[in-house]
């Protein structure tokens, strides 16, 4: 394996991580103001000294609170791909090593929920449930799991027929051992790679749930939100729209290019 | 953008009366009236039934407004104007009303109207087992009479100077008889009435199409072919459409883009002031509303300038808690309530909250203000000890989970014509959607004075009375009144909108293509 960092895409990526996790862990600390409070005089303005990316409609800082608004963005993204990941991996696992019926009737039903788009499947779950930032995670897990144990189950499959796991199973080795050290091990590369980028999927769902007014709620700091509340006012400072919408925009790429650069790294076919 | 004016009220006043009469005078200075012409309207609420009994949606009453006539119709300048009857008298008591109809009016579908079909109509909306908006104004009404074809006489069990405005009620048009003794459910689709238009096209999630009616009563008249509503559930592209000329008239404005439309070239934006108004109700029956100084506490904890200036946009008015705006004949100012966190923590504590509360705010998403006055008062009250957790939910949620049930949540109401229509609506204790749990006999017992009294002087003097209890016990606090946005191109001669948006002279309108 070579370093993900070695590739142009990889070091953009990864340093768009940094910013955004940086943002993310320290952002309450560094915001300049509260979030929420309001300076009545300066609403609706673009950058100044004062304030670095300008004011919104009640005069709230735009910096502090897209730096407030960090954490359950990204965390919401990486939590929601985690639940995903999590639960499409054991499906996948379950249904790649047991095989037979049992791979058949998982993988169908799984069929059936692919057939759906993700962020239409979304929705779907989210009206059922009702709004919220919970919820939301809630639902892109959901929909994540089908995809996700199509990933898992493909990789075991490749791996199951290989000669060290067939040696542990001539050696009489318990199916959780075979499992647990000779299948998941060799098979996570994969599930990685695809959990990065699909963490990227997930905060734009994310967004886009607060943007349809189904995820975060005012006041929240929420990006996707901060755009819909923003866009009743864009046309007197289009920077309220412009500095979440790129901010979404970033978080996105950084994990989808460190994905990608590390989807090469990994893959060895790929990387000579 | 950052400019912010502080209006006083005389200006106010000043700013209604031209709004109101302006634009009779330019049309009369415009040249005379031309004939046909398609006129676009859009707007962002759905029509989601024609019902005009019990309508309410905004959208729905110019719809109503064009296809049917009442009795009466209130005028701009607040007042009832002569509609399906041409004249009316009073007895010398105020118990019987005698309306004298115009003659040769027919329905849209050719008969005529005669005093049956009066009859018929509001005995719909007195009967209980009908659901009506318009019944809370007329519960004096104990009978109506045919006393010839073109005569009816209302008989009043109490005095009641005021009836003339109550059969003006938005919900009180003239249905034929044989509509309301047929099958009531069809006038949820389809409707036959003796206004200037007809419906032609009736999709609730698209467009609603009038045409002319050739017989309408008033000569020559409305000068336009047809009116097309359009709806647009996204405001951006409502604007966008409007300021491209798609249509013709924008039917409500947001106050965040006033500014914009009004400076864009070939656009007629109107501003009229209008006792609209946000109201927070805090249901008294529960802790922690049950105690008026936790009210008091509240209404002192919000800054009414500062929303006025960030959430109006300055296109609007202080209010004090008092449901009534200035426009109302019997309206006593009330005193200013100054934003002073500190006292309202003294009070707070007073009432057995040292520590402050901790309670949800419930706004719905449309209008969107009344999720912007609810962060703004979070925000506003959270120095007096007040910590409030917004809630926004989408307004169909709201009305079925929320509304009339919750203890703490962000109310919206149009200006109502009399002082008698808006307690009712609200306060007294049989009010069409009391929400408070203010049950105050001195307050009913006044409403009910006031309603059988003629004299003005002495209404006056009762409905003060009344004004004082509200200001005593604030039952909702009322943080502004909110001005009637409207936008038409100025190929458009004689759109008006009214402080009550209920009636709109759609008639009167014609197309400047010259």
């Amino acid at each position: 394996m070579t370093s993900p960092f070695r590739s142009y895409p990889g070091m953009v990526g990864g340093l768009l991580l940094l910013i955004v996790g940086v943002a993310a862990l320290f952002g309450p600390w560094l915001a300049p103001y509260d979030p929420q409070q309001f300076h009545p005089q300066v609403r609706l303005q673009g950058p100044s000294a004062a304030h670095w990316l300008g004011t919104d409609q009640f005069g709230r800082d735009i910096l502090s609170r897209l730096l407030h608004g960090a954490p359950s963005t990204v965390f919401f993204g990486i939590g929601a791909t985690l639940l995903g990941v999590a639960a499409g991996t054991i499906i996948g696992v379950i249904a790649g090593v047991a095989g037979r019926w049992v791979d058949s009737v998982i993988m169908r039903i799984i069929d059936g929920f692919l057939a759906v788009p993700d962020l239409l499947f979304t929705l779907l779950i989210v009206t059922i449930l009702g709004g919220g930032m919970g919820h939301a995670m809630l639902a892109v897990a959901v929909a994540f799991t089908p995809g996700m144990a199509r990933i898992a189950r493909s990789a075991v499959l490749s791996i199951r027929t290989r000669e060290y796991v067939l040696a542990a199973v001539a050696r009489g080795e318990s199916s959780v051992y075979i499992v647990g050290r000779e299948v998941m091990p060799n098979a996570m590369g994969p599930i990685i790679v695809e959990a990065t980028i699909r963490v990227s999927f997930a905060i734009m769902i994310g967004a886009t749930l607060g943007f349809l007014g189904l995820g975060a709620q005012p006041p929240s700091t929420e990006w996707g939100l901060m755009v819909a509340e923003a866009r009743q006012f864009m046309f007197r400072n289009p920077w309220m729209v412009v500095v979440p919408g790129i901010a979404i925009a970033l978080a996105a790429m950084g994990f989808n290019l460190f994905g990608d650069a590390l989807r090469d790294s990994l893959d060895v076919r790929r990387s000579h | 953008m950052t400019e912010f004016t502080v209006y006083r009220r005389g200006f106010m006043v000043g700013l209604a009366a031209t709004a109101g009469i302006l634009p009779g005078v330019s049309l009369a200075q415009a040249g005379d009236p031309v004939r046909g012409g398609t006129l676009r309207i859009s707007h962002s609420t759905r029509i989601a039934t024609l019902n005009v009994l019990t309508l309410s949606g905004p959208a729905e009453y110019p719809v109503i407004d064009m296809v049917y006539s009442g009795l009466t119709r209130i005028g701009p300048d607040n007042t009832p104007l002569p509609d399906l009857a041409e004249s009316w008298e009073a007895s010398e008591d105020a118990t019987s009303f005698t309306f004298n109809l115009r003659p040769g009016v027919t329905f849209h579908d050719g008969s005529p109207l005669t005093a049956a079909d009066v009859v018929a109509t509001f005995e719909a909306i007195l009967d209980p087992d009908i659901p009506s908006a318009a019944r809370a104004v007329l519960t004096m009404v104990e009978r109506i009479e045919a006393v010839d074809d073109l005569t009816v006489r209302f008989h009043l069990s109490t005095p009641f100077a005021d009836l003339p405005f109550s059969t003006a009620h938005a919900n009180a048009r003239i249905l034929s008889k044989a509509v309301v003794e047929g099958d009531l459910s069809q006038i949820e689709t389809t409707a036959n009435g003796t206004g200037p238009f007809k419906l032609e096209t009736y999709d609730s999630a698209r467009i609603v199409r009038l045409v002319r009616n050739e017989n309408y009563f008033i000569e020559g008249k409305p000068y336009l072919d047809a009116v097309e509503m359009h709806l647009f559930p996204d405001l951006a592209a409502e604007t966008v459409n409007f300021l491209s000329g798609d249509v013709d008239v924008m039917l409500n404005v947001q106050q965040a883009d006033y500014d914009r439309i009004a400076s864009a070239p070939g656009v007629n934006a109107l501003r009229v002031p209008s006792g609209r108004y946000i109201n927070v109700v805090m249901r008294q029956d529960q802790p922690p509303f049950d105690d008026v100084r936790v009210r008091r506490a509240l209404a002192m904890a919000v800054d009414r300038q500062l929303l006025v200036d960030i959430v109006l946009e300055g296109l609007g008015r202080v209010g004090n808690d008092n449901i009534l705006s200035p426009e109302f004949q019997f309206y006593i100012d009330s005193p200013e309530i100054p934003y002073d966190p500190a006292a309202a923590r003294a009070l707070l504590a007073e009432a057995g909250y040292p520590d402050g509360i901790d309670i949800t705010l419930v706004a719905s998403n449309r209008p969107a203000i009344r999720g912007q006055v609810a962060i703004a008062i979070r925000q506003m009250a959270e120095p007096a000890g007040f910590r409030i957790n917004v809630e926004s939910m989408p307004h169909d949620t709201y009305l079925a989970n929320v509304w009339m049930q919750g203890n703490f949540y962000m109310g919206y109401w149009g200006m109502q014509p009399t002082e008698d229509a808006t307690f009712r609506l609200l306060l007294t204790s049989d009010a069409s959607f009391q929400d408070t749990a203010w049950f105050n006999a001195e307050f009913d017992a006044l409403v009910e004075l006031g309603q059988a009294t003629v004299d003005p002087a002495e209404r006056a003097r009762i409905y003060a009375e009344a004004q004082e209890l509200i200001l005593r016990d604030v039952p909702y606090i009322v943080p502004f009144f909110e001005d009637v946005l409207t936008a038409s191109r100025s190929h458009v001669e004689g759109w008006t909108v009214q402080p009550i948006s209920r009636v709109f002279f759609i008639e009167d309108v014609w197309l400047n293509r010259s």
